[in-house]
C-alpha cells in the first residue's frame, strides 16, 4: 500500500509521535508546580524507608517506658506528634504516599486504558458495536460509584485494589465518551476515509491515524483519574473498609475520627493527613488544566 | 466637506489595535463623507480595515482596539468626543447596525419579538400596543408574515432572517444605518432580494447607509456614493459612477477587473490582482499599495500619496492620478496584472 | 413530532440502565457471598420468617425463577427484612429518604447560587489577580475529601466554638409536630447546617467554574456585541442576554450534580452520623445486612439515574434551538 495516499502530514517516527502524543505542559507555572509536587511524593514514596524516622506501625514507647501517645508535634522529636495508640504521625504520612500513589497510578491507567479502548472501538467501528458500547456506558453511569465501591467491599477482602477493581469496572464511562465523540470527529476529516479506500488494515489505521490524535485526551483522563482514585481510596479507607495493614492517609483520619480527635483538638493528627491528599489531588489538577489549555487552546483563558 | 446635506463626516480618523506589545493602526487618516439620504459602500478586501472602520462609527469596537485620532462629525456632533453615556443614547435611535450573519446577532433563548421590544420598549418608550403595531409593520416592510414575530431565531430561514435584522434597524426610525456586509452570507438570488429591499426602504425612508462589503459588484448594484479602503486608508471615493466608469487609482481599476459583473453583462477574463496586502504590524514607508500596483514608480515606494480632492467629490491617493485615462486603457489588459510584468 | 419520539427513547434508555442496575445487584447479592439465601435470610431469623422469605422471595427455586420474583417483588417495593432491625427494608428506606434528599438539595441549591453568582464575577474579573488566587482556592476545595471538610468544621465550629450540635439530626428532648413541624424547626436546621455546608463547599467548584467558562464563550458572542449596539444598558446586555445564555449548561449541570453529590452524601453523613440513605448503606454492609445494603444502594441508584434523565429533558425543555425545533 503506498503510504503517500494514507497519511496525514510529515510523520516522524514512532516513538518521536509518541512523546509528543503526550506533550508535557511545560509552559503552565501551575502544571509546573504540579509536576513537582508529583515529583516529591513519588520520591517519598520510593525512598519512604529511609526518610521515615518509625515504622508507621509500630507502637512506641518512651523512655520512661510508657505509651509514647498522644503526643503534641515536637514532642520527644515526633515532628508531627503521635496517635492515641502511640503511632508516629509523620513516618505514617510518609508511608501513606505508597498506597495513594499506587492506587492512583493503577486505577488512571486502566481508567484511560479501558476507556479509550471503548470509545476508539466505539467511534470507529460504529453500528451495532457502538451501540452495545455506549449502552453500556449508559449503565456505567447509572451506577453510584462510591456506593458502588462499598457494595464491593461486602464481599471482597479489604484490600486498596478493591478502589481499582470498582474504577475500572465502573468509571472508565466519562473517557469512553469523550473518545468516542472525539474519534467521530476524526472520521470525518478525509484521510481515515482515504486510508480505509486504499485498503489499509483497520487495525493499522487506529494505531497510525486515530491513536495519535486521541492519546492525548486520554492522557487527560487518566490525570484527573488519578485525582478521583485517591480521594475514593481515603473515603474507603475512612469509612473503614480499606486495608488496615497498609497504612493510608484514609485510614489515619479513620484512625483520627475513631479516637475522638476532633473533640480532643488533636488538629495534628487529622490536619496532615488531609493536607498532603489536596497537595496530590491539587497537582493532579494543576497539571490537567495545563494539559487542556495545549489540547483545546482558547486565546485569552 | 461638511454641508447640509452631509449627514456624516469622517475626517482622519485613526483606530488602533493592541497586539500583544506592539500597536496595529488599522484605520490610518479615513476620511470620507455620507450625504443625507444616500447609499455609500465602503469597499475593500479582507484586513483593509473597512469593517474596523465601520464599528468606529458605533464606538463599539473591541476590548484592544482605541480610536487614537480624528473626527467623526454626524449631523454636527463629533462622535469621537462624546460620553460614552451620550454616545449610547444616539445608538440604535439615530445609528443602527445590520451584521454579517443575523444567526449569530439575534439571541436564541429569545424570540423575535422580544428582541424588537427591547429596542421599541426599552429605548423607544412605546407602550405594548404600540409596540405590536410597529413590529407589525416592520415586518411587512421587509416582508415577513407578522405571524412570526413569536418565533426564535433558528426558525427562520438564511435570507428571512437578515431581513428580521434589517426590521430590526429600521425599528427606531434612525437617521443612518450601518450594513456590515449584509448578504455576503445569502446565496446570490436572496442576495439581490435583499438588497433591492434594502434600497427601496432607504429611498423610501431616507435614510442613509454605510454598506461595507468586498464585492464591488455589490457596490456598483446599489451604492451611490463608494469608499476604497486598501491597508487601513482611503485610496479613493466619490460617485459610485464616476469610480467605476473613470477609476483613478490602479487598486479600484484592479478590483473591477476581478468580480463579475451582478447585472450579468458580457464580461472579459477575470483578472485577479496578484499578491497580499501589507502587513500592518510593520506598514511600508511609501504607498501601501505599491508592490502590487502594475504602475508603481520610485516615488510610490517612498513617498505616502495623501488622498486629494477632484472635481464632483472624487478623491484619490495616489501619484499618478494625472496620468489616469492612460492607466486606465493598460488595466483593462489581462497581462498588465502578471506578477512578471 | 421528533420531540415525543426523543422523550420515548430517553424514557427506554431510562428503564434499559434500570433494568440493568437492578440486575447487576441481583447478581451481586447472590453468587456473592456463597450463599445466594444469604441475600434474604439470616440464621438468627425464627424458623417461620424464614420459611416467610423462602416463599416470598422463591429462595429453594432456581436462580432464573429467583429473579423474576425479585423484579415482582420490587415492582412491589418488597425488599426483604433487615437483619439489624427486624423491620421491613423498604420501611427504613422510606424513612431515611427525606433526610438524605433534604441534605442533598439543600446543600447544592446553595453550591450553585453561589457557584452562579461567583462564577460570572469571575469572568467580568477576568486577569486580574483576585481570579489567579479565586481559582486556586477552587480548586483546592475540589481537592479536599468531603469527609475531611467536614471533619475540620465539626472541629472548629462545633468543638471548639460550640455554634452547631456535632451530629444527627435531632438534639435529645426536643419536641416536634409531626412530619413538617420536623424539617422545619429551627433546631433540625442547626443540625443541617454544617453537613450541608461540608457538602456546599465542595460542590461549588463546579458549578463556578462552568458559569465563568461559558460567560467568558458568551460575552465573545456576537449577538452580546449587538446588544451594546443596540443601546441597551450594560446590565440588560451582561444578564438578559450573557448570563441568561450562559446558565442554560449550568442548569443540566445540577440535575448531574445530584447524582455525585448523592456520592458524597456517603461519607459526609456518617461524619455527621445524619441519619441518611448513604449512612445506613456503610453501616449495613459493615454488619452483613445484606437486603438493608441492597435497598440503600438501590435507592440511591434510582435516584442517580432519574436525575440524569431529568438533566437530559431539562436541557431540551429550556433551549429554544430543541424544544422548538
Amino acid at each position: 500500500m503506498p503510504d503517500y495516499v494514507a497519511t496525514a502530514p510529515a510523520r516522524p517516527g514512532r516513538f518521536r509521535r509518541f512523546f509528543s502524543g503526550i506533550r508535557l505542559p511545560l509552559n503552565d507555572p501551575f502544571a509546573i508546580a504540579g509536576l513537582i509536587i508529583y515529583a516529591v511524593f513519588l520520591l517519598t514514596a520510593i525512598f519512604a524507608y529511609q526518610i521515615a524516622p518509625y515504622d508507621p506501625t509500630e507502637i512506641l514507647y518512651s523512655e520512661s517506658y510508657d505509651l509514647a501517645a498522644d503526643l503534641r508535634p515536637g514532642e520527644e522529636g515526633h515532628i508531627l506528634g503521635t496517635t492515641s495508640l502511640g503511632r508516629d504521625i509523620f513516618s505514617q504520612i510518609i508511608y501513606g504516599t505508597r498506597s495513594a500513589l499506587l492506587v492512583g497510578s493503577t486505577a488512571a491507567v486502566m481508567v484511560a486504558l479501558i476507556g479509550t479502548v471503548v470509545g476508539v472501538t466505539a467511534g470507529y467501528f460504529g453500528g451495532w458495536v457502538e451501540t452495545v458500547l455506549m449502552r453500556l456506558a449508559d449503565i456505567a453511569f447509572g451506577i453510584p460509584f462510591l456506593p458502588f465501591v462499598i457494595v464491593l467491599a461486602a464481599f471482597l477482602e479489604p484490600s486498596i485494589w478493591n478502589v481499582v477493581i470498582a474504577m475500572a469496572l465502573v468509571l472508565w464511562r466519562d473517557t469512553a465518551r469523550v473518545i468516542r465523540s472525539q474519534v467521530l470527529t476524526l472520521r470525518n476529516r478525509g484521510y481515515v476515509e482515504a486510508a480505509r479506500i486504499s485498503g489499509s488494515s483497520d487495525f493499522r489505521i487506529i494505531l497510525r491515524h486515530v491513536a495519535p490524535n486521541v492519546l492525548p485526551m486520554s492522557f487527560l483522563y487518566g490525570s484527573i483519574a488519578i485525582g478521583w482514585a485517591i480521594l475514593t481510596e481515603a473515603s474507603i479507607s475512612f469509612l473503614g473498609f480499606g486495608d488496615p495493614q497498609s497504612i493510608s492517609w484514609g485510614y489515619m483520619l479513620q484512625d483520627a475520627f475513631a479516637s475522638q480527635a476532633l473533640s480532643r483538638q488533636a488538629y495534628y493528627w487529622f490536619v496532615p493527613p488531609g493536607v498532603a491528599i489536596i497537595l496530590v489531588v491539587s497537582a493532579g489538577f494543576f497539571i490537567s488544566r495545563g494539559y487542556e489549555n495545549i489540547l483545546f487552546p482558547k486565546l485569552n483563558r | 466637506m461638511s454641508t447640509q446635506d452631509t449627514l456624516l463626516s469622517v475626517t482622519d480618523l485613526q483606530v488602533d489595535y493592541q497586539v500583544g506589545a506592539s500597536t496595529v493602526r488599522a484605520v490610518d487618516r479615513a476620511t470620507f463623507d455620507v450625504p443625507r439620504g444616500a447609499i455609500v459602500g465602503l469597499v475593500g478586501e479582507s484586513g483593509c480595515g473597512k469593517t474596523t472602520m465601520a464599528s468606529a462609527i458605533t464606538r463599539i469596537i473591541s476590548d484592544n482596539a482605541t480610536i487614537s485620532g480624528g473626527q467623526m462629525v454626524f449631523d454636527g456632533t463629533d462622535l469621537v468626543s462624546l460620553s460614552e453615556r451620550q454616545m449610547n443614547r444616539l445608538r440604535w435611535r439615530d445609528i443602527a447596525f445590520i451584521p454579517q450573519s443575523a444567526m449569530n446577532s439575534l439571541d436564541p433563548v429569545y424570540t423575535v419579538e422580544y428582541q424588537l421590544n427591547e429596542v421599541l420598549r426599552g429605548r423607544g418608550g412605546l407602550s405594548r400596543r404600540a409596540a405590536r403595531v410597529r413590529s407589525e409593520e416592520l415586518f411587512e416592510m421587509v416582508g415577513i408574515e407578522p405571524g412570526r414575530l413569536k418565533d426564535f431565531p433558528h426558525q427562520f430561514s438564511g435570507g428571512m432572517r437578515q431581513r428580521v435584522a434589517i426590521a430590526l434597524a429600521l425599528a427606531l426610525d434612525p437617521k443612518l444605518i450601518i450594513a456590515d456586509e449584509p448578504v455576503t452570507a445569502l446565496d446570490v438570488i436572496v442576495q439581490r432580494q435583499i438588497l433591492d429591499q434594502l434600497r427601496s426602504l432607504q429611498q423610501m425612508l431616507g435614510i442613509s447607509v454605510v454598506m461595507v462589503t468586498h464585492d464591488i459588484s455589490v457596490v456598483a448594484y446599489t451604492c451611490d456614493h463608494t469608499v476604497v479602503m486598501y491597508a487601513g486608508k482611503v485610496v479613493e471615493s466619490g460617485r459610485t459612477a464616476d469610480l467605476l466608469r473613470t477609476p483613478v487609482h490602479p487598486y479600484t481599476m484592479g478590483l473591477k477587473n476581478a468580480f463579475p459583473d451582478l447585472k450579468g453583462a458580457e464580461q472579459g477574463l477575470l483578472t485577479p490582482i496578484e499578491g497580499a496586502p501589507p502587513s500592518l504590524m510593520n506598514p511600508p514607508d511609501g504607498c501601501r499599495f505599491a508592490s502590487r500596483c502594475p504602475f508603481a514608480l520610485e516615488m510610490c515606494r517612498s513617498v505616502d500619496p495623501a488622498l486629494m480632492a477632484g472635481q464632483d467629490g472624487h478623491a484619490v491617493a495616489c501619484h499618478r492620478a494625472a496620468e489616469a485615462p492612460a492607466l486606465r486603457a493598460e488595466a483593462v489588459k489581462y497581462e498588465t496584472w502578471q506578477e512578471d510584468a | 413530532m421528533t420531540q415525543a419520539k426523543a422523550i420515548i427513547s430517553r424514557l427506554l434508555q431510562l428503564l434499559l440502565v434500570l433494568w440493568a442496575v437492578v440486575t447487576i445487584l441481583f447478581l451481586l447479592f447472590r453468587l456473592m457471598p456463597g450463599n445466594p439465601m444469604a441475600a434474604y435470610i439470616d440464621p438468627t431469623f425464627t424458623a417461620e420468617q424464614q420459611e416467610a422469605l423462602m416463599a416470598q422471595f422463591g429462595l429453594d427455586k432456581p436462580l432464573w425463577s429467583q429473579y423474576f420474583t425479585y423484579l415482582g417483588n420490587l415492582l412491589q417495593g418488597e425488599m426483604g427484612y433487615s437483619f439489624r432491625y427486624r423491620t421491613p427494608v423498604s420501611e427504613r428506606i422510606w424513612a431515611l429518604l427525606p433526610n438524605t434528599l433534604i441534605l442533598t438539595f439543600s446543600s447544592l441549591i446553595v453550591a450553585y447560587i453561589f457557584g452562579i453568582l461567583a462564577g460570572a464575577w469571575l469572568a467580568w474579573r477576568r486577569g486580574s489577580s483576585v481570579e489567579k488566587i479565586s481559582l486556586t482556592a477552587v480548586l483546592t476545595t475540589r481537592a479536599m475529601p468531603e469527609f475531611w471538610l467536614g471533619m475540620v468544621l465539626l472541629a472548629v465550629f462545633s468543638f471548639w466554638l460550640g455554634w452547631f450540635p456535632a451530629g444527627g439530626t435531632r438534639s435529645p428532648g426536643v419536641e416536634y409536630s409531626g412530619f413538617w413541624g420536623f424539617y422545619t424547626s429551627a433546631d433540625f436546621l442547626a443540625h443541617l447546617a454544617l453537613p450541608a455546608a461540608t457538602l456546599a463547599i465542595y460542590s461549588q467548584g463546579l458549578p463556578l467554574l462552568l458559569m465563568r467558562s461559558n460567560m467568558l464563550d458568551v460575552m465573545k458572542e456576537d449577538f452580546v456585541t449587538m446588544a451594546r449596539v443596540k443601546g441597551l444598558s450594560k446590565w440588560t446586555v451582561v444578564v438578559k442576554h450573557a448570563a441568561r445564555n450562559a446558565l442554560l449548561p449550568v442548569m443540566t449541570s445540577f440535575a448531574i450534580s445530584v447524582g455525585y453529590q448523592l456520592q458524597g452524601n456517603v461519607v459526609v453523613e456518617s461524619v455527621f452520623s445524619w441519619p441518611g440513605l448513604g449512612r445506613e448503606l456503610v453501616l449495613a454492609v459493615s454488619a452483613s445486612d445484606y437486603p438493608l445494603a441492597q435497598g440503600a444502594f438501590l435507592m440511591i441508584a434510582v435516584v442517580v439515574i432519574l436525575m440524569n434523565l431529568v438533566a437530559d429533558l431539562l436541557y431540551a425543555f429550556l433551549d429554544p434551538r430543541i424544544s422548538h425545533a
